[in-house]
């Protein structure tokens, strides 16, 4: 079998395929209407008297829909692959991808519906959806079989814990985002309407803590689950040094930021450094290592 | 003094030394020395113990000192598992009884007093699940323990759920094969010698299945006898199938000098120096021995010091996210747009 017609049997069989690029549609949508909304009210700002016609928010309502609509066109994706390979996205990239999409989207909509205060942030942390989204699609749905060690109850405590470390992050990014860009020319004016920086610090910080709570039960849950699956709760291979840095990255920051007088750009430089770390650690780390952490052999 | 030694800004410097000491640690090379994790987990328990008695940001919030607690018991517990571990390989042959002498790569902490002696287990019989591309699945392994009536129960052990005695963890790895039987008599009417040879680890090594042994000579100078295994075994690349011993067969090839023998169980070789014959076939699973007492203590601690800063955290947010500008301190005033909609007290 040659290549193309290796590729074409793989995609005549992942069903999931169109729900995962409709799901990723909406969320290309959320994001568009998300930072339309924002022109508009730069606009309004400039233009006086355009912003009495509509409030400046009318258009957050479309974004959670969206975003919702994406989570539910994802899900059945999940849910087609799912019941095509018996096993949930656990194994390969393009699953672990796949389902942080997911999650990332649920876990925003929820805090975006319950958390006003930072709808705003939706312009920078949508479009790390469409990084996911862009490498996704560039990968092959190949099918995966689950390996042994993954009949495990805490794979789904590592696993969810995890979305929510990586979840929070991103609400954190947002909010650091914002406050780096409304401190530029070109994008004071879209953020305006928005509270204070020392405002969104603090609310970025505590998603930060709430991140951090979630990182500490994922490597209780991982270290379990490894004792289960290899024999041992530790053992410094390239997932697990690289979560435990990430770990400390941010235990160090919260520390950092209670001890000096850390001025509010260097904090939300940091949190985003941390989630960029995070990003390494999720979706980097299998690059570089062939090592156990699949599990596989 | 000793608040001194509890300032967060020595905490930063001990988190700084940790996170150099885990990445020298990746992948655990042999050169770096444990001191690397050693020296900064011992610097940052004594800065977190003298923040502890010193500090009442930390000791009169509940939550954040359960946490700092829980972070102070894991590293001592992790210290205390280190000292008092065991580690180790076993293969074990189908059929035979667990012996302590039998672990090998052993690595224990110099107060390791476990009851390693008092373990009692029989090998049974193994399959392994295979997915199509020779994709392993589960392992069931079959081991015997002796009962409390004088005879033996049975358990099936495999992947993640080891075999437990005395505390001491056995998990099965992918490191199982096939094991020849073999009987040695000696020319001239010595003691025969029964005993088993592990091939190389199946499937891993199908195209490998091979080794040799020197008979013992009362002279000295044995002949080494080459083996080779030729196994039926139902192996398929590109459908799903099960390893099971007991339905696998093998020709054992032997070689001496430039002699080539094929024998089927049960067959037996005149060789220089005896008689070598082939029993029947069965089978050897390889385990990962582990031993740390302090594994539940160390989940208890984690889950206490999560329990501890959830706390702290929703004492510090309340039940929600929700927080009104007010109560920021030190936020400067920015301009915002005049609309009510938009002002900070409708939208936090
Ligand atoms: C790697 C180990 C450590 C981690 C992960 C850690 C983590 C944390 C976290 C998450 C908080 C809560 C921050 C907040 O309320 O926003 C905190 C607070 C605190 N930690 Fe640690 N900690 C560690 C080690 C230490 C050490 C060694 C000290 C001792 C000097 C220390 C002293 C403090 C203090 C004084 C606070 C309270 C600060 C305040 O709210 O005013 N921590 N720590």
């Amino acid at each position: 079998m040659n290549e193309a017609t290796s590729v074409l049997s793989v995609m005549g069989y992942a069903t999931e395929l169109p729900w995962l690029w409709a799901g990723l549609t909406a969320y290309v949508l959320a994001t568009l209407i998300a930072v339309m909304g924002m022109m508009r009210i730069r606009i309004g700002a400039t233009t006086v008297g355009t912003m009495t016609q509509a409030s400046p928010r009318a258009h957050e309502k479309f974004v959670l829909l969206m975003v919702v609509l994406g989570v539910a066109l994802l899900t059945v994706a999940i849910a087609e692959r799912w019941m095509r390979l018996g096993h949930g996205p656990f194994v390969n990239l393009f699953e672990l991808l796949m389902s942080q999409l997911w999650s990332l989207g649920l876990v925003f909509a929820v805090v975006y519906w319950r958390v006003p205060l930072l709808r705003p942030s939706a312009v920078v942390a949508l479009p790390m959806m469409w990084v996911l989204g862009g490498w996704v699609l560039a990968l092959q749905p190949v099918d995966t079989a689950l390996p042994p060690t993954y009949h495990n109850d805490w794979l789904w405590a590592h696993v969810g814990l995890g979305k929510f470390f990586l979840a929070f992050c991103l609400v954190g990014t947002g909010l650091a985002g914002v406050i780096l860009l409304r401190n530029t020319q070109r994008f004071a004016a879209w953020f305006r309407h928005v509270p204070a920086d020392a405002v969104l610090d603090a609310l970025a910080w505590r998603f930060m803590l709430l991140a951090f709570i979630f990182h500490s039960l994922m490597l209780t849950a991982g270290a379990v689950w490894a004792q289960d699956a290899w024999g041992r709760y530790w053992a410094w291979d390239a997932l697990e040094t690289s979560s435990f840095l990430n770990w400390l990255m941010l235990g160090a920051s919260i520390h950092a930021r209670l001890t000096y007088r850390i001025p509010i750009r260097v904090g939300a430089i940091a949190i985003i450094g941390v989630f960029v770390f995070a990003f390494i650690t999720y979706f980097g780390t299998p690059f570089y290592s062939t090592a156990a952490h699949k599990g596989v052999i | 003094m000793i608040r001194a030694l509890g300032s967060i800004r020595l905490a930063l410097v001990g988190m700084l030394l940790l996170a150099i000491g885990a990445a020298l640690s990746y992948d655990n090379p042999v050169d770096t020395p444990v001191w690397v994790l050693v020296a900064p987990l011992a610097f940052l328990a004594v800065n977190l113990l003298a923040a502890i008695a010193t500090n009442p940001r930390i000791n009169r919030r509940g939550g954040l000192l359960v946490f700092h607690l829980g972070l102070l018991a894991i590293i001592v517990l992790a210290g205390i598992g280190r000292l008092t571990h065991l580690d180790a390989q076993l293969e074990i042959t189908e059929g035979t009884a667990f012996s302590p002498s039998d672990l090998t790569h052993m690595a224990k902490g110099p107060w390791h007093s476990g009851a390693l002696e008092q373990l009692a287990f029989v090998q049974g019989s193994f399959t392994v699940d295979y997915s199509p591309g020779m994709v392993r699945g589960l392992t069931h392994s079959t081991v015997l323990l002796p009962d409390d009536r004088q005879g033996w129960q049975t358990k099936v052990v495999g992947d993640d759920r080891p075999l437990i005695l005395e505390g001491y963890r056995f998990y099965t790895t992918f490191n199982k094969g096939f094991a020849p039987v073999l009987t040695w008599t000696p020319d001239g009417g010595g003691e025969a010698l029964s005993g088993t040879i592990h091939m190389p680890s199946y499937p891993l090594f199908e195209y490998k299945q091979d080794s040799s042994w020197t008979p013992p000579n009362e002279k000295g100078g044995g002949k080494e006898i080459k083996f080779w295994l030729r196994l039926k075994t139902g192996l398929r690349e590109d459908a799903a199938w099960v390893l099971d011993g007991k339905t696998a067969t093998g020709v054992l090839v032997v070689n001496v000098d430039d002699r080539r023998v094929e024998l089927e169980p049960g067959q037996s070789v005149h060789v220089p120096g005896g008689v070598l014959r082939y029993e029947r076939l069965t089978t050897w699973m390889g385990y990962k021995v582990f031993y740390d007492p302090t594994l539940h203590w160390l989940f208890g601690a984690a889950i206490m010091a999560v329990l501890g800063l959830g706390t702290h955290f929703w004492r510090k947010s309340g039940a929600s996210l929700q927080i009104a500008p007010a109560r920021v301190k030190d936020a400067p005033e920015v301009p915002r747009a005049s609309s009510p909609d938009t002002a900070a007290g409708r939208s936090v």
